[in-house]
């Protein structure tokens, strides 16, 4: 039901040890925030890229319309920081008069948009070869290893198990609505919805407890009990991403 | 023909942030934020993820079927999320959740089921990001379920109708949740002349135009579904106040 998920079981980097792709994505997200000049973003986005499509496998097709997703959020909020108004007359600000206030751009504002607008898809490309090379299973192992508290995994993992189970259900009741004319209209749509949304409440209020009586006819106490897939460590990736790494931290220093 | 070019981009620019609004608004996208500022929202928001935690393990030793109601809580938050509700507007646009989830499970749980629920969306669904989780979460999952929780009970104190008490508690838990957005993207960006407060201003004043609509969408949508439980599944819904 999401891409992102299918290609996370069925791409090439699966078999790597989750907590190596972890750490790469999340070092070099922590370099695509602090670094100062744009360049580094840029590279970043480049190498990333490379990897997710190229190594990974991941049709460039989807990866680019990925990025489309934050591209309204990024559009909207790089087109305010640019933005200047104000009622005191600059010399380097460009744009309208209306009513003693000026509404417009500055050199200094265009610039500071254009960076933040690259780091912000640079550090995408970080989530993104996260999110397309590692299964959230995996991603669990890897909280359970840096001893997050068992409550809070047991929970990420509960969450995750029946995201697919309601939306299957949603879809289900969402059809059946429609063929009756559910949503035929502003009205009855309002209407459709909130019995779908009242529904499905009841129905995960009950799926919980069927959930609980059953785990607890095998045995259930406290903790769920999962069987792990072991990963052996990838020392190719390993150093791969740490020369990556460090070339970005001197480039950094450097520049 | 430097006046009509202007004049141009910020039409276009407004346009496109306008229509672009609806979708996922309220979400800070991944690196958006320095990195002092998406450090300093972690920082902000750990506590409440604490003691949710806390307070959810206490309800959990006394009647441990609740940990698989607040998992699927999760899910089913999640799943709401990615309904489509029309606006008043006419546009569509996602429900998140806020007031319905505080009202059933209090501020404390939804301070945890909110982080995992945005976490989800941005391993799933690329929206939001890993490092402005910290910022998304204290806004949606902090600060709109107080608001949200908070009017609630005071409406019902005062005896207030439940479906205003409802209404109320939806509708200001959604908008309270874009102020604060707009107020951290405003503290990380500074308007050049005057500060901080022009620049909330100026992010509020995008937000508003495309959150109004949808929260009083939001509001409508849960008195619906709170008139629904409350007619047909009382029992749940009394059993449901142990997790206060």
């Amino acid at each position: 039901m999401f891409s992102i998920d299918q290609y996370a079981y069925s791409n090439r980097l699966k078999n790597i040890h989750p907590g190596e792709k972890v750490a790469f994505a999340l070092v070099t997200l922590l370099i695509a925030l602090v670094a100062p000049r744009p360049l580094i973003p840029a590279i970043i986005i480049a190498l990333m890229a490379g990897a997710t499509i190229g190594i990974a496998g991941i049709p460039a097709r989807f990866y680019l319309q990925l990025f489309l997703v934050p591209f309204s959020f990024l559009v909207a909020g790089v087109a305010m920081i640019a933005l200047t108004i104000t009622s005191q007359p600059q010399a380097s600000l460009k744009g309208v008069t209306l009513l003693g206030w000026t509404l417009g751009f500055t050199p200094a504002g265009m610039h500071l948009a254009g960076k933040i607008f690259l780091k912000s898809l640079g550090a995408a490309a970080c989530l993104y070869f996260l999110s397309l090379t590692t299964p959230i299973v995996d991603i669990l192992t890897v909280l359970r290893q840096l001893r997050v508290p068992a409550l809070l995994v047991d929970l990420i993992s509960l969450t995750y198990r029946f995201i697919f189970v309601l939306l299957a259900t949603v879809n289900d009741i969402y059809t059946a609505q429609a063929s009756r004319l559910g949503y035929a209209s502003l009205r009855t749509s309002y209407h459709s919805l909130g019995q779908l949304a009242a529904n499905l409440f009841i129905k995960t209020y009950r799926r919980s407890q069927e959930l609980f009586t059953a785990l607890t006819a095998r045995g259930y106490h406290e903790e769920l009990q999962v069987l792990e897939v072991a990963y052996p460590f990838s020392w190719p990736f390993l150093c791969l991403a740490a020369i990556f790494d460090l070339v970005l931290v001197i480039l950094m220093l450097l520049t | 023909m430097f006046r009509r070019t202007t004049w141009l981009t910020l039409y276009l620019l407004l346009a496109m942030a306008l229509l672009a609004g609806p979708a996922f608004a309220m979400h800070i996208a991944e690196g958006f934020l320095p990195f002092n500022w998406a450090a300093f929202w972690f920082v902000v928001v750990l506590p409440f993820w604490f003691w949710g935690l806390r307070s959810i393990q206490q309800t959990v030793k006394s009647n441990p079927g609740l940990k698989m109601l607040l998992g699927l809580a999760g899910a089913y938050a999640f799943v709401l999320s990615a309904l489509k509700i029309p606006s008043v507007t006419g546009s569509c646009s996602h429900p998140t959740g806020v007031g319905l989830g505080a009202i059933l499970f209090g501020p404390a749980a939804m301070s945890i089921l909110g982080g995992i629920v945005l976490l989800f969306q941005a391993l799933l669904l690329a929206h939001g990001g890993l490092s402005t989780l910290g910022a998304n979460t204290f806004s949606m999952a902090v600060v709109g379920p107080f608001v949200a929780y908070g009017l609630y009970r005071l409406v019902r104190r005062l005896n207030g109708s439940m479906a205003v008490a409802v209404f109320l508690a939806a509708t200001l838990g959604d908008l309270m949740t874009y102020v604060t957005t707009s107020l951290q993207l405003a503290l990380a960006f500074p308007a050049q002349p005057g500060g901080v407060l022009a620049s909330m201003l100026k992010f509020m004043g995008i937000f508003a135009v495309t959150q109004l609509p949808l929260a009083i969408s939001e509001g409508i949508l849960t008195v619906i579904v709170f008139n629904l439980l409350a007619t047909y599944n009382k029992n749940e819904l009394q059993e449901l106040s142990i997790l206060d």
